[in-house]
C-alpha cells in the first residue's frame, strides 16, 4: 500500500511538470515552405503618373507627412495620378526638375530662380502661415550674449546657418549683412546645420547650445523649437525683408493643362473649408496663390547682390 | 506488497534521498528548461521585433525615395550583423519585393506566408522550411496612416533550441553530478545513522531480553562533577557514569531546582552542562533508554522482591487455610466460588481449583444448595453477620455432623459487598462432649438421689432382713412360714445388693486406694471365672503388658468392673466364642488401657450411648438390675479414667479363629492414669 501510495505521489509530481511543459504555445502559427521555390524578383516599376516633389528641407517622412494629403486632394480634384517623390538634397531635386523627373516643383525662391534656369516655370505661390505670401529671414542669439548688439557686432562671430541654398535661413540674412558691409570673410566661422531635414531647428539648437555666436532662420522657424528651448533666451537680433515665399513650378514641357488642372485645384484651397485648411495646415501654409516669374526677381537681385549663380548670368528669362 | 517496510534504513534513505534529488531536478530541468526555452524564445521573438521595427523605421525614407541601394543595404546589413537572421525583405505598398537578402532567387512560397492583417503593426508566424523552423516577423510601414510597404524578417529558431538542448544537457549533467553527490552524502549520512540506530536497536534487543545492565563507554560521558569540579559528594550524580546528570534526581546544582525528572529537563535544558554535553536526538534516545533500562531494573528489582514477599504471604495464607480444618470459603457477587480452603474442597470430594466458578448447586444437592443461597443472597441485601450451628446429614449415611458456621459481608473500599465469606467448623464432637456432659450431669443428680434413697432405704432394709431371719429362728424351717421367710430375706437380700450397688454408683461408698499391679488385678479375676466360662464354651486370652504397671487404685472395685464386662460378655456369647483381654502401658501420656473384645453379638448402635445409664438393661426383667455398666462407669470415673464402648469390633483386635456363631463383638476400653490426679486429659484412646 505504502509503495503504491508513494509511486502515485511520483506520477503527479513527474506528470504536472510534463502537462504544462506539454502545452505547445498557443500563440505559434505553423506554416510549412518550401524555399526551394525561388524566381528572380524584378524591380517594379513605378506607375506613370505625375510627379511631385517637396524641395528636402526635411526629411522624406516629414515631406511625406506634409504633402501627402495635398497630392492627394489635388490627385482628387484633377483626377490626375500624382506621386510624390523624394529627392534626397536640393541639388537632386534641381537637377530631376532639369531632367524632366519632377513635374510638380514645391521649392524656395533661390532653387526656383535655379531650376528657373532649366525651363521650370512657377504657377504657384504660397501664403504663408503668418499669413502673407511673403516671408523673412531671422538673425537670432542668445539674450545673454553682450558682445552682439547689433548687426555690426555681428562680424568676427561664429554663425550657423541653415543651408548655402536655404533663402530664409542663410541667403536672406547674408543679403542683409551685405547691406551692413558684412562679407561672408567678416566671419570668424560660417557653419551649416547638418543632414537632410530638421536644418532650422538644428542650427536654432547649435546656437542656443552657444556652440555659435549667431544664427540664421526662416522666419516662424523658433515656433517649431519652442517646446525644446526656452524663448526667453532667444533674441531676434534682425529681420530681412521680405521676398516671396515658396513656389510651385512645373517642369519644362510639362502640358499646360495638366498645369492648369493643378492650378485650379490648388487656388480652390480655402482655410474657409475644414478639410482644406487641414490640408493647408499640414502643408505648412494657409493658401496658394497664382504666382508668375517675375515674382521672384526680387530673390534674383539678391542672388547677384550674393555673386550666386555667376556660371549662368541670366538668371532672369525676362531680363528686364 | 511490503517491500518498503522490508527494506534496510539505510535503503530507504539512499532511495528517498535519490528520489528527492531525481525528482527536483527532474522538475527544476523541466521548467527551468522550459523557462529558459520559453525566456529565449521570448527573447529570440523581441529580438525580430526589435530588428524588424527597427527596419521598418530606418526603411521609411528609402521606401518613400524608393530608394533600392539603402534598402539592400539594409537588408543585407541586418543578415550579416546578426546571424540568426536568416532573411530579410522588403515589399512595396502593393507587397511586390523590392529587396531580399537570397542570393539565388527568392522564394515565392514566402510571400503569402506571413500576412500582415490591417491595423497590425506586426505579424509572427512559424515558418517550417522542412530543414528548419524561422520565426518570420512581417510588419508594415505605415506613414500617415498609409502603408507605404512591408519589412519581413526571418529568425532562426533552430538556434534557439540548440541553445535550449545545450541547456537541457548542462542541466542534466550537472543534475547527475548532483545525484551523485547526494548518493554520496547520503550513503555515508545513513552509514552513520543506522550505525548508531543499529546500537541502539541492539541495546533495545538487550533490555527486551532482559539485560538491563547499561554498558555504555564510561569514557564517553563526562560528568558533571568532572567539568564543573563542584565536589558535591552528596550529589546522586556524584560518579554516576552510567547516567546524565538531567536524568538524574535530586542534583545538587544551583540551577536544577526541586524538580525531579522528566519535569526537571526543564531547566537542564538551559544548562551549560547540558548544551555542551548532550547530543542529537538518536543520542539522547540512546541515553533515554540507559534511563528507562536503569529504572527498569530498579522497578523490576522491587517488583521481585514485593512478588516474593506476596509469594511468602500467600503461602502462608494458603498454608494456614489449608491446614485449618475450618472450611473457608468465599462466594463472590454472582453466587460463583472465588476461592475456597482444602478442608472445604474435601468435604466436596473436589479440588480446590475445580471448585473456582462454581455454585452451590454445583456441589450440594437442592435442599443444602438453596439453604446456602438463600443466606448468601440475605446477606448481600442486608450485610447481616450469620452465625449458627447446623447439622449435616452426609448422603452417604455417614454419621450426622453438626457444623458452626459463620457467614460474613466482604466489603470492598467503597463499602460495597463484593463477597461473603463462610467458615464453617466442624462441632461434632464438642456436639458430643456437650451431650456427654448434660449425661454425666444428668448420671450425678440420678446418682445423688439414688445415693440418698439408698441410704434411707439401707436401714430399714437392714431392719426388714433383720427381722425376717429372726422370725424364721423362730418357725419351723419346713413350715410354709419359714419358705415364706426365706423369700423374704432373699428378696430382702436382693434390694440390699441394689441399694449397695445404688451407693457405689453414687461413689457415696468409700474406696481405698492402693498401690496395686493392673496385670494382676485383671489375671486374679480371669483364674476365677475361667473355670465357668470354659464351660460355656468360652475361652479367655490375655494380651498383657509384660512392664506389669503399677497403678494406684481400689483392688476390689476395679476386680468388680473386670468381673462385670467378662460377665456382660459372656452373656452375649451364645454357644461359646473368644473374649480377649488386652494392656497396654502408655509412659508418655502415664496411662495403662485394657481393652476386653468379645466376639458376641454386639451392641445395636443406637443403645452405644445408653449402656451406661442406671438401669438400662437388655436383658429380660429380673435378669439384670441395669447397673453393673453404670456402677463401672462409676468405679472408673472414681479412679480418675475413662470407659468406653465399641461395637462392632474394629478390625486386628481378635484375630483368632472365631467359631461360626460369633457375631460383631464389642470391645470395652479402660483407661487410668497410673497416678490418678495427675492424669492428662483422656479424650480418647486409640489402639
Amino acid at each position: 500500500m505504502k509503495i503504491g501510495r508513494l509511486l502515485t505521489v511520483l506520477v503527479f509530481v513527474v506528470l504536472i511538470p510534463l502537462v504544462f511543459c506539454g502545452c505547445d504555445r498557443d500563440d505559434e502559427t505553423i506554416v510549412h515552405v518550401d524555399m526551394s521555390k525561388r524566381e528572380d524578383i524584378k524591380v517594379p516599376e513605378p506607375e506613370p503618373a505625375i510627379t511631385y516633389a517637396y524641395l528636402p528641407q526635411y526629411s522624406h517622412t516629414v515631406s511625406y507627412q506634409r504633402h501627402n494629403p495635398l497630392i492627394e486632394y489635388l490627385a482628387r480634384e484633377t483626377g490626375l495620378p500624382i506621386r510624390q517623390v523624394f529627392p534626397d538634397t536640393f541639388e537632386e531635386h534641381r537637377r530631376m526638375v532639369e531632367r524632366g523627373d519632377i513635374d510638380i516643383s514645391f521649392s524656395n525662391p533661390m532653387t526656383y530662380i535655379r531650376i528657373a534656369q532649366s525651363g521650370a516655370r512657377a504657377f504657384a505661390r504660397i501664403i504663408e502661415p503668418s499669413g502673407s505670401p511673403t516671408f523673412r529671414g531671422q538673425i537670432i542669439i542668445r539674450k545673454d550674449n553682450r558682445l552682439i548688439h547689433s548687426i555690426k557686432d555681428c562680424k568676427g562671430k561664429r554663425w550657423i546657418a541653415v543651408d548655402p541654398l536655404s533663402a530664409g535661413g542663410y541667403l536672406f540674412a547674408l543679403g542683409l549683412f551685405l547691406k551692413h558691409g558684412i562679407t561672408t570673410d567678416d566671419f570668424s566661422e560660417i557653419n551649416f546645420a547638418p543632414g537632410p531635414g530638421g536644418k532650422q531647428e538644428k542650427a536654432v539648437l547649435a546656437m542656443y547650445a552657444g556652440k555659435y555666436d549667431l544664427a540664421s532662420i526662416r522666419e516662424g522657424s523658433l515656433d517649431i523649437v519652442k517646446d525644446k528651448i526656452s524663448m526667453d533666451k532667444i533674441r531676434i537680433l534682425a529681420t530681412t525683408q521680405a521676398y516671396p515665399g515658396w513656389v510651385y513650378a512645373a517642369r519644362k514641357g510639362l502640358s499646360p493643362e495638366i498645369v492648369e488642372k493643378i492650378s485650379r485645384a490648388m487656388f480652390k484651397l480655402s482655410m474657409n473649408d475644414s478639410t482644406q485648411a487641414r490640408i493647408l495646415s499640414t502643408a505648412g501654409m494657409r493658401g496658394i496663390i497664382p504666382a508668375k516669374d517675375s515674382d521672384y526677381d526680387s530673390i534674383r537681385d539678391l542672388a547677384a547682390s550674393l555673386g550666386m549663380f555667376r556660371e549662368n548670368n541670366s538668371f532672369r528669362e525676362d531680363s528686364n | 506488497m511490503n517491500l518498503l517496510g522490508r527494506l534496510r534504513f539505510r535503503t530507504k534513505i539512499n532511495i528517498g534521498i535519490t528520489v528527492i534529488v531525481v525528482m527536483t531536478a527532474l522538475i527544476l530541468a523541466m521548467f527551468v528548461t522550459r523557462m529558459a526555452s520559453d525566456a529565449l524564445v521570448q527573447e529570440a521573438r523581441k529580438r525580430g521585433r526589435v530588428l524588424t521595427g527597427n527596419l521598418v523605421l530606418r526603411s521609411v525614407d528609402p521606401l518613400l525615395s524608393v530608394d533600392l541601394l539603402q534598402l539592400k543595404t539594409m537588408v543585407d546589413e541586418i543578415t550579416e550583423v546578426d546571424s540568426d537572421v536568416v532573411y530579410a525583405f522588403i515589399e512595396d505598398e502593393r507587397g511586390r519585393i523590392l529587396v531580399h537578402t537570397f542570393s539565388d532567387g527568392f522564394p515565392v512560397e514566402l510571400i503569402n506566408a506571413n500576412k500582415v492583417q490591417s491595423g497590425s503593426r506586426m505579424n509572427i508566424v512559424t515558418i517550417d522550411t522542412g530543414k528548419e523552423k524561422i520565426y518570420d516577423f512581417a510588419a508594415p510601414v505605415y506613414l500617415v496612416g498609409k502603408k507605404i510597404g512591408t519589412v519581413r524578417l526571418g529568425l532562426s529558431r533552430t538556434k534557439v533550441q540548440q541553445v535550449t538542448n545545450s541547456l537541457i544537457l548542462a542541466i542534466s549533467m550537472l543534475t547527475g553530478l548532483a545525484l551523485a553527490m547526494a548518493v554520496l552524502v547520503s550513503t555515508q549520512f545513513a552509514k552513520r545513522i543506522t550505525a548508531r540506530i543499529g546500537m541502539l536497536r541492539e541495546h533495545a534487543e538487550n533490555l527486551v531480553k532482559g539485560n538491563l545492565v547499561v554498558n555504555r563507554d564510561k569514557k564517553t560521558v563526562n560528568t558533571c562533577h568532572e567539568i564543573r569540579n563542584c565536589g558535591k559528594r552528596d550529589c546522586p550524580a556524584w560518579q554516576d557514569n552510567l547516567r546524565r546528570c538531567w536524568y538524574i534526581s535530586g542534583t545538587k546544582c544551583p540551577e536544577c531546582g526541586e524538580n525531579n525528572y522528566p519535569d526537571k529537563l526543564t531547566n537542564c535544558r538551559n544548562c551549560d552542562i547540558y548544551i555542551n554535553s548532550s547530543g542529537d536526538e538518536i543520542q539522547e534516545l540512546t541515553e533515554t533508554f540507559d534511563v528507562m533500562a536503569n529504572t527498569l531494573k530498579y522497578h523490576i528489582e522491587d517488583l521481585e522482591t514485593a512478588q516474593k514477599n506476596i509469594l511468602r504471604q500467600q503461602k502462608l495464607l494458603q498454608t494456614i487455610l489449608s491446614v485449618s480444618p475450618d472450611q473457608v470459603s468465599l462466594v463472590g457477587t454472582d453466587l460463583t466460588y472465588m476461592a475456597v480452603n482444602a478442608a472445604f474442597a474435601r468435604s466436596c470430594g473436589k479440588k480446590e481449583e475445580e471448585i473456582m466458578g462454581m455454585r452451590d448447586e454445583d456441589l450440594f444437592n437442592e435442599e443444602i444448595s438453596n439453604k446456602r443461597k438463600q443466606e448468601v443472597i440475605s446477606i448481600f441485601s442486608t450485610g447481616k453477620i450469620i452465625n449458627k450451628e447446623n447439622l449435616y446429614q452426609p448422603e452417604d449415611g455417614d454419621p450426622a455432623q453438626w457444623f458452626h458456621t459463620i457467614r460474613v459481608p466482604v466489603y470492598d473500599e467503597d463499602q460495597n459487598i463484593t463477597g461473603v465469606l463462610s467458615t464453617a467448623r466442624d462441632i461434632t464432637e464438642l456436639k458430643s462432649y456437650q451431650s456427654q456432659l448434660i449425661q454425666s450431669q444428668k448420671m450425678e443428680s440420678v446418682g445423688k438421689l439414688a445415693g440418698g434413697v439408698a441410704h434411707e432405704i439401707n436401714t430399714p432394709l437392714g431392719i426388714i432382713l433383720g427381722y425376717a431371719q429372726l422370725l424364721q429362728e423362730d418357725v419351723d424351717p419346713e413350715s410354709q412360714i419359714y419358705a415364706d421367710l426365706g423369700i423374704m430375706e432373699k428378696q430382702a437380700r436382693f434390694c440390699r445388693k441394689i441399694v449397695a450397688d445404688l451407693l457405689g454408683f453414687s461413689r457415696q461408698t468409700t474406696s481405698d486406694k492402693i498401690e496395686m499391679c493392673f496385670n494382676n488385678s485383671i489375671l486374679e479375676v480371669v483364674q476365677l471365672v475361667t473355670h465357668t466360662f470354659k464351660l460355656e464354651n468360652v475361652s479367655i486370652i490375655t494380651d498383657l503388658d509384660d512392664r506389669y504397671p503399677i497403678i494406684q487404685g481400689d483392688p476390689e472395685k476395679l476386680k468388680q468392673v473386670w468381673l462385670n464386662l467378662l460377665s456382660n460378655a459372656l452373656e452375649a456369647m451364645n454357644g461359646g466364642g473368644i473374649v480377649k483381654i488386652i494392656t497396654r502401658l502408655d509412659t508418655q501420656d502415664m496411662t495403662i488401657t485394657a481393652f476386653f473384645a468379645d466376639s458376641g453379638y454386639g451392641i445395636a448402635k443406637k443403645n452405644l450411648n445408653s449402656i451406661f445409664d442406671p438401669f438400662f438393661s437388655t436383658k429380660p426383667v429380673g435378669k439384670g438390675t441395669g447397673l453393673g455398666l453404670s456402677v463401672s462407669f462409676g468405679i472408673i470415673e472414681d479412679h480418675g479414667g475413662k470407659i468406653s464402648v465399641t461395637s462392632p469390633l474394629p478390625e486386628g483386635i481378635l484375630e483368632e479363629e472365631l467359631p461360626e456363631e460369633a457375631g460383631p463383638g464389642t470391645l470395652f476400653t479402660i483407661t487410668l492414669p497410673l497416678e490418678p490426679g495427675k492424669e492428662k486429659e483422656i479424650l480418647s484412646s486409640e489402639f
